[in-house]
């Protein structure tokens, strides 16, 4: 059938490692032009809000200021995609956002996502990016908040 | 669930290729605290090599040291954390919090988790207010346990004996519309939706072109794996032309197969544009389908608030993607914001004028100016060509009231 599935490939942990090595050299030179954002533009969280204490299963709710939200590989200015990252530090801003378990791709467009995550502290963060999955310059990214898993 | 394998890879990749860099960082950053020498910390009620279940609550003890939640600032004191598959993490850097570092932040002493089945490690590192391990670090010994695949199977709900799940009507190798209604039928267990944790119940999801998902954790959600969270038993479902794969798989209240599962065969059906007597309408014809449970809503405001009279609507949607008008793409569409308007025809393009705002660029909230007074807002979702969807997405019509310039706001309430 022609729809397709939502489960994005996993990249492997080597592919992750390469992009953290990266992450250390200063400058690196990228084939992809980088994709303006314009000024004022802002991923925030509508729910769950800083410091707040969760269900295990709970749905994460997205706000954008001042841009729209666009499938992965739409090419449309002034569009991006969400990623929630969870649970990681901030990654590489001139490579493709990896794609595993604790970058979840919103890459159909969508403005919320429902989380299972095992009880404790967990860290969240939201990252738009281009239709190539690299972010925009400048980034337009969330404070990145902690919320409690009960 | 733990994801164990994937996550250490990460975090070992990740400390692999800085570890210079975070230390200097860090050191400058905090000073460990000191620890007594004789300080340490235990599992109690559970032995090296024991065999658990997989979802078992453990206990911690620590002796000459105090238990204190994160962030108290007392000497002689700090909080558990459990390593789960980890070796010890940097010790001049906060120990990781992930599902392989579990942090009892507010001073516990005992603690749930949940295992795959297979052999694990478990090790307990005290961390200081500032979840830094202490100097020298106060940890346990490594512990060994083995937990049994038939323990993992027994967290699922049972079902009874004689439970099946059924399509009505449709028979393998049968030829469909592209376009039709599947119904679906249940016997011998009752049909519940989800999030009702009554015994001896299950809702329908439905499998298409896809494997079986596995049987111990939550189906998945996605075009793939459709979920009727409702206890519907039927639904209106779009295929492309093709031989395609459907097959039912009841989930219990949190989405999770039951034990043993209760699944229809694998039957196979061939959509065709022709076939079939209850084949689309006409005038449905043009219309994009939307996926069941889609919905559309307002985050900001809700019905009956009073606003200001430049106020941010801020938009939701469930189940669905954003995407700008003129992309097509399954199970997305773009908002329209209709003021003081009625519902708009379902089998036509939305208008756009000063009632009917149109948000093609694929915004998810926009700043308007309303005079004062009582306005209704609906949001409506339409296709890449501003048609909605059929079934519509749709929100509820609320009603605001916009404050006059000179009112404040809790006058009004």
């Amino acid at each position: 059938m022609n729809l397709p599935r939502m489960n994005l490939p996993r990249i492997t942990a080597l592919a992750i490692g390469v992009s953290a090595i990266c992450a250390c050299s200063a400058v690196s030179s990228n084939a992809v032009a980088e994709t303006p954002s314009p000024p004022g533009a802002i991923a925030y969280f509508h729910y769950p809000l800083d410091g707040i204490h969760v269900p295990q299963r709970f749905t994460v709710r997205i706000g954008l200021k001042e841009m729209g939200v666009a499938p992965a590989g739409v090419d449309k200015p002034n569009t991006g995609h969400h990623h929630l990252l969870v649970d990681t530090e901030m990654v590489d801003l001139t490579k493709p956002i990896p794609s595993d378990y604790n970058h979840i791709h919103l890459g159909n467009g969508q403005t919320e996502v429902v989380l299972t995550l095992p009880p404790g502290p967990h860290t969240l963060q939201l990252l738009l990016a281009d239709q190539h999955h690299i972010p925009h310059k400048p980034p337009v990214m969330s404070k990145k908040i902690t919320i409690y898993v009960r | 669930m733990l994801r164990p394998h994937l996550l250490r890879s990460f975090i070992c990749v990740f400390c692999l290729s800085f570890p210079g860099f975070l230390a200097l960082a860090q050191e400058q950053q905090h000073k460990r605290e000191h620890a007594p020498p004789n300080a340490k910390v235990f599992f109690t009620g559970i032995a090296d090599g024991a065999t658990v279940p997989s979802h078992f609550t453990v206990h911690f003890g620590a002796e000459n040291i105090e238990i204190s939640p994160s962030g108290t600032d007392k000497p002689n004191s700090g909080h558990h954390h459990v390593l789960i598959d980890s070796p010890l993490p940097a010790l001049d850097a906060p120990i990781p919090s992930d599902p392989n570092h579990l942090h009892f932040g507010r001073g516990q002493s005992e603690g749930e988790i949940i295992l795959s089945a297979g052999d694990h490690t478990l090790q307990l590192l005290l961390g200081d207010r500032a979840h830094f391990p202490h100097d020298p670090p106060v940890a346990s010994e490594v512990l060994h346990v083995h937990v049994d695949a038939a323990s993992v199977e027994k967290a699922r709900t049972p079902s009874p004996p004689n439970a099946s799940v059924f399509f009505v009507g449709l028979e393998d190798g049968a030829t469909i519309p592209t376009k039709s209604v599947v119904k679906f039928g249940i016997a011998g267990i009752g049909l519940a939706p989800a999030g009702t944790d009554s015994p001896g119940t299950g809702h329908h999801h439905l499998i298409i072109d896809a494997p079986l998902p596995p049987l111990d954790r939550e189906i998945p959600s996605d075009l793939n794996y459709m979920h009727f969270g409702r206890a519907q038993t039927e639904t209106m479902l779009t295929l492309a032309p093709g031989p395609h794969t459907l097959q039912l798989l009841l989930g219990d209240y949190q989405h999770v197969p039951h034990d043993p599962p209760v699944m229809s065969k694998v039957i196979h059906v061939i959509a065709s544009d022709q076939g079939g007597a209850a084949g689309a309408s006409p005038t449905d014809a043009g219309r994009t389908p939307s996926p069941p449970d889609a919905a559309v809503y307002f985050i900001y405001p809700r019905n009956g608030e009073t606003i200001y009279p430049s106020s941010t609507i801020r938009f939701g949607l469930r189940n669905m993607g954003v995407a700008p008008a003129g992309v097509i793409k399954p199970n997305t569409g773009h908002h329209h914001l209709l003021i003081d308007a009625p519902p708009p025809a379902l089998d036509q393009a939305i208008p756009s004028d000063l009632n009917h705002l149109h948000f093609g660029a694929g915004q998810t909230e926009k700043k308007i100016a309303l005079k004062p007074g009582k306005h209704t807002l609906q949001l409506v979702l339409g296709d890449y060509r501003h048609v909605p969807h059929d079934p519509p997405v749709v929100s509820e019509r609320i009603e605001v009231i916009v404050m006059g310039p000179k009112h404040k706001k809790h006058r009004r309430r």
